[in-house]
């Protein structure tokens, strides 16, 4: 019996067989591959490949100046406010490379919203309009929409109740823990796809700190939310995923429960049990 | 492998005080073992009236561990390796205090059989009692020295441990029909061998308890898992 030749060109045209779909893995809205950031001769952050998983709470945790907010930061382009950074790798929104010379860094803000460690409310703004200043910024102008986001954004951060009356007030009359869900509201106006979050609770008393870490709870149904947090405790309750970040590497990322009950590598379980360095 | 100082040294110290009062509750628990059976064997009710004493500072060490544990979970907050260890010591000292129940009811019967004239078949306890007090010894080995081999090979243990029981009940049984006369303390002997498998099944426990602290690898049932 003898075999059919088979020509180069016809081995050389056969579609190449796309890899077998793991249908077990969650869905991922970043996929960072190979990112490195400088600071002008620093580098923040070290050849750091991880994906963040779509709705669910990814933590970030390590020591000051491991590169944990340049690294969030780097997910909404927004440690480029600092001057002299190089960026290298790739960061993939939903596939889309947000490095891309096309990009407008603008509308990467608007798709990843931030909020950050200290309450920032604008200061000569109502209670309403630092919510709805992004729409308003972006040249929103219908005002029973404005009003019906309004609603919508105070209350998925869970303050409608304690603020409906009081809209006009200012944002600056509200009390710390009030200030830092107004902000959330804020990010949640323009409607994000992902909501990053820089110790947002680490100016807050325990209920106020309680308030958003439900709310982070609630909020991951719909967004994707990746977290840096000093609070190991907190950490534990909120996220799904933990990264330990230590001099600008990834030293290990896993499931929450995996990381603060078994970590794989020496270095975290140092941290994480307080016997670092 | 030596874990580096923790930043509190204060956390180090009350890890080691909880990690102390365990050894000292398994010294006492196997000392109180070993009084309760030499008092069996020796017909000796001094060591009985001892072994039964030991069981009231057992209790007072669970209680202590407990409150030790909480307060380390409650102050600190450990999680990874120093949860684990927090977890299995609260666990083992639990176990250790239902082996040194059994060494009382041991205590209990041997005065009970040391009233009347000695019965030869006390031999046939002496082996489960050998076999259970190395159980002992080594499930709390594997805690202390967080000895993951010796802890597995504990569990597969066990299973002779059950078997000597099976096979000294049935023996004792068939002497209860030949001799019912003795019929009580034969039956003092069949409840002495099923506090040693008793012992056995705590020393299980403890060995599971001694993976789980040193691996976080949970051991526990798994013929009914694997089978399910």
């Amino acid at each position: 019996m003898t075999t059919p030749e088979r020509t180069v060109m016809e081995d050389v045209d056969q579609p190449a067989e796309p890899p077998p779909a793991d249908e077990s893995a969650p869905a991922c809205t970043f996929r960072v591959k190979n990112l490195s950031i400088w600071y002008g001769e620093k580098r923040a952050i070290d050849n750091v490949t991880l994906d963040i998983v779509s709705n669910a709470v990814s933590a970030i945790i390590g020591p000051s100046g491991c590169g944990k907010s340049t690294f969030i930061r780097a997910l909404n382009r927004m440690h480029e406010l600092v001057p002299k950074t190089r960026v290298e790798g790739t960061v993939l929104l939903h596939g889309e490379d947000l490095y891309s010379n096309d990009v407008d860094p603008a509308i990467v803000r608007r798709r990843v919203g931030m909020v950050f460690q200290k309450s920032n409310p604008f200061p000569t703004m109502s209670i309403g309009e630092n919510v709805i200043v992004g729409l308003r910024l972006n040249g929103v102008r219908d005002r029973k929409f404005l009003n019906e986001r309004l609603e919508k954004s105070l209350r998925m951060a869970a303050l409608w109740d304690e603020v409906k009356d009081d809209l006009h007030k200012p944002g600056t009359s509200l009390s710390g823990g009030q200030q830092q869900r107004l902000c959330i509201a804020r990010a949640l106006a323009v409607e994000p796809e992902v909501l990053l979050m820089d110790e947002p609770c680490s100016a807050l008393d325990p209920i106020a700190t309680a308030k958003i870490e439900e709310l982070i709870y609630e909020l991951k149904a719909k967004y994707t939310i990746v977290t840096v947090t000093h609070n190991m405790q907190q950490a534990g309750r909120i996220s799904d995923y933990t990264a330990f970040f230590y001099l600008g590497r990834l030293i290990e990322f896993g499931p929450t429960t995996k990381i603060f009950t078994n970590p794989s590598e020496r270095q975290t379980e140092d941290y994480i049990t307080g016997r670092f360095g | 492998m030596i874990a580096p100082k923790h930043i509190l040294g204060t956390f180090d110290e009350v890890l080691a005080s909880l990690r102390n009062n365990v050894l000292m509750m398994a010294g006492l628990t196997e000392r109180s073992l070993e009084r309760a059976m030499k008092g069996l064997f020796n017909r000796d009710d001094n060591l009985c009236a001892n072994a039964i004493a030991d069981d009231e500072e057992i209790d007072q060490l669970e209680i202590q561990i407990d409150r030790d544990g909480v307060a380390i979970l409650l102050r600190f907050q450990p999680v990874a390796s120093d949860l684990r260890r927090v977890v299995a010591a609260m666990k083992l000292s639990s176990n250790l205090e239902r082996m040194a129940d059994q060494a009382t009811t041991i205590a209990r019967r041997a005065r009970k059989l040391n009233q009347h004239p000695p019965l030869p078949e006390v031999d046939l306890i002496r082996p489960m009692y050998e076999h259970a007090m190395s159980m002992l010894r080594d499930s709390v080995d594997a805690f202390v020295r967080e000895d993951v081999d010796l802890g597995r090979a504990v569990v597969a243990r066990d299973e002779t441990l059950d078997e000597l029981n099976r096979s000294a009940s049935r023996k004792l049984i068939e002497r209860m029909a030949q001799d019912p006369d003795q019929l009580r303390g034969y039956l003092n002997l069949i409840f002495i061998g099923r506090a040693l498998e008793r012992v056995g099944d705590h020393a299980t426990n403890i060995a599971e308890d001694a993976v789980y602290a040193a691996a976080a690898e949970d051991i526990r049932h798994q013929t009914l898992a694997a089978s399910a």
